[in-house]
């Protein structure tokens, strides 16, 4: 290690923190009109205005692969810890688009991400649980800490889902076509060092993850039959109605839980969907706990689209370098995923903003 | 503290129908075996994890694991007990990793019980003659051991990157519905060979045992060949290394729990023995897991 952040004799909380972040963008912007125009056949839709989503990031010229050593990079170039340090590596992409040829099964991409940041002594393997995949990684490190298996590692996700994007633009037939919602979608990568906090006034003081497996048919991604690519079919109506149904009583839990109430909120970081969903959402949340909502919903949809597992920790990146979040503010995490899968987390930031801005606010 | 324990174990073994068998019915096959044998009712699973590594139509998303949720019946409303669900993928490594993570959350309390299950297919019309391995599935239910010295011991997994080219396995978009291309060096079981002695001295080590206390070795049915020679390189006599080379082809994921249930019906453990489970993958990745009875 560098400096230990922590001696053993001081470790006095149970709570997992976010030791470090890194995010990855690419550089290339791709508006909506310009990912619309691409279409074969284009939707009647105006879907800037239906999603909210003005713009988002592609890749061009790298992987998934890619995205998600340059996001471990940034966090660990941030971290008390060295690769060398790493006891465990979880990727947790969905999109394993790590060379031309296709979808990357074996070796655990885990495992390249590993040899390219030199984290040798590290154990690896790949987590996947479609956009709360990274919530995942955070819940399967949270176990191994908190039991002693691991003291720190490191969740990782590269999301390359611009080919399913170009997929859909492709092979789109009508203006009611379930690929439609891939048209959303945007590349990104993140990156979290998971240490044990040495406060218990910090880090994650609830971690919720459950899985509605009734639900499974509202979205998936496979293979196209008519054609080369993947393709991504979500019935989005009925996922939100499903999702805004049942999600705001886990909300509550999560909050009763940490012991909080809604004052005691600085911030809530959903899954960046689309803005009109996240709007929705809050306004599920507010019929169900009987008033509106504060104005502290942070979004990033409109610029970045959905990114998939990334999406909360862009987010979160952008809001600390806009002096949003500031040390000791208090958020909770909402995750949505097909499954349907619904995870909340209640979190409490230690320094990471003021590291972070530190760090990276001059690089912007 | 208590260890995590295989309460009950399921499999399906690969067979030949009219209709080929997927990944998602070889899991749910194994699992309802499991569950059947169990004295959990479905709903105390708190955890499912998949562990198979290739799945019908090549799906990706969802996890696998939310349809063999679904059709096992577990807790799949959001009322009530509930169950989280995910896939975790490291190859022919990915049910002893899967183990471990369940065993991490059983120790921190996470959850009562947790169901590890793996399968494989090749769902191609054409399937590349590289992927040799045929379709089955395997079920394992994961508790806290109620006696103190029973259950998994320790585990140790040796991975060595630099042969990361050596097993690869990617599904091919180039073509419609995709399709598995599998490659794998021929000095690959050579690999697996080198590095078996290292991880079976750490996990030995980890766990305070000497080989003589080791009644069964049970490792991953890679190959007749490959399973002629492992003995010696790990340094067990022959008849401690479990081989059923001779009606077991190798399946990839579920190989070592196969050949685990095997040789429990074979002989059936008693209290006090000793096993080594030796899991083998691509990365290149060695796993061993010392488990007392």
């Amino acid at each position: 290690m560098k400096n230990s952040p922590r001696s053993e004799a001081a470790v006095r909380s149970d709570n997992i923190r976010i030791e470090s972040l890194g995010v990855y963008l690419p550089e290339k912007i791709v508006s909506m009109e310009e990912m619309l125009a691409s279409c074969r056949r284009r939707p009647r839709w105006d879907l800037e205005r239906i999603t909210g989503i003005r713009e988002r990031r592609m890749a061009v010229g790298e992987y998934a692969i890619d995205l998600g050593i340059k996001a471990a990079r940034q966090a660990l170039a941030m971290s008390a810890y060295r690769a060398e340090d790493l006891d465990v590596i979880v990727c947790t992409s969905i999109s394993k688009y790590n060379g031309e040829n296709g979808f990357h099964l074996e070796p655990a991409t885990a495992v390249r991400i590993r040899a390219a940041i030199g984290a040798g002594k590290a154990r690896v393997f790949d987590v996947v649980n479609a956009c709360a995949g990274m919530f995942t990684g955070i819940y399967v490190l949270q176990g191994m800490i908190r039991s002693g298996m691991a003291r720190c590692g490191l969740v990782v996700s590269g999301e390359l889902n611009m080919p399913l994007a170009q997929t859909a633009a492709r092979e789109l037939r009508h203006s009611f076509d379930g690929q439609l919602v891939a048209l959303t979608l945007g590349d990104g990568g993140a990156a979290l060092v998971i240490d044990r906090s040495p406060d218990t006034q910090a880090g994650f003081r609830h971690i919720d993850l459950v899985t509605g497996a009734r639900h499974d048919h509202y979205c998936y991604s496979r293979p196209s039959r008519r054609g080369p690519g993947g393709i991504l079919v979500t019935k989005a109506r009925g996922l939100q109605r499903k999702g805004n149904e049942h999600f705001p009583a886990y909300f509550k839990r999560a909050l009763d839980s940490s012991g909080w109430t809604l004052d005691d909120l600085q911030h809530i970081i959903p899954h960046q969907v689309s803005v009109r969903a996240i709007e929705n959402g809050v306004r599920a949340v507010g019929r169900y706990l009987g008033g509106t909502l504060p104005d502290i919903t942070r979004c990033c949809a409109d610029h970045y689209g959905n990114t998939s597992t990334t999406s909360h920790f862009l987010a979160i990146h952008d809001a600390i370098l806009q002096g949003r979040i500031q040390n000791g503010h208090n958020a909770m995490l909402v995750s949505g995923a097909s499954g349907i899968v619904i995870a909340h987390a209640t979190y409490t930031f230690d320094e990471l903003p003021q590291r972070y801005r530190a760090r990276f606010a001059g690089d912007r | 503290m208590s260890r995590c324990r295989i309460e009950s174990l399921g499999i399906s073994l690969p067979r030949r129908h009219f209709r080929r068998w997927g990944s998602i019915r070889h899991a749910v096959q194994a699992g309802r075996q499991c569950l059947k044998t169990s004295q959990h009712c479905k709903a105390d699973v708190g955890l499912l994890i998949n562990a198979g590594v290739h799945r019908d139509h090549h799906i990706c998303e969802p996890a696998m694991a939310v349809f063999i949720q679904h059709r096992l019946g577990i807790n799949m409303e959001f009322q009530g007990r509930s169950t989280l669900s995910f896939d975790l993928q490291n190859g022919g490594c990915g049910m002893l990793d899967a183990a471990h993570v369940v065993a991490a959350q059983l120790q921190s309390g996470e959850i009562e019980a947790g169901l590890v299950v793996a399968s494989e297919t090749n769902p191609d019309r054409h399937p590349d003659p590289n992927f040799a391995c045929p379709a089955s599935g395997a079920a394992l239910l994961l508790d806290r051991s109620p006696w103190s010295g029973s259950g998994f011991g320790e585990f140790a997994f040796h991975t060595r990157d630099e042969y990361a080219d050596a097993y690869t396995s990617l599904v091919s978009l180039a073509e419609k519905r995709g399709r598995i291309i599998m490659k794998r060096r021929d000095e690959l079981e050579d690999t697996y060979l080198s590095l078996a002695g290292a991880v079976v001295e750490e996990v030995l080590a980890r766990d305070g045992l000497r080989r003589e206390e080791i009644d069964l070795v049970v490792p991953a049915q890679i190959s007749a060949a490959f399973l002629s020679r492992l003995p010696a390189v790990i340094g067990f006599p022959d008849g401690r290394v479990a081989n059923f080379s001779d009606r077991l082809p190798d399946t990839l994921s579920t190989s070592l729990f196969l050949a685990l249930k095997l040789a429990m019906d074979g002989r059936r453990p008693v209290p006090g023995q000793k096993a080594l489970l030796l899991a083998f993958g691509s990365g290149i990745t060695v796993a061993a897991a010392t488990y007392h009875f």
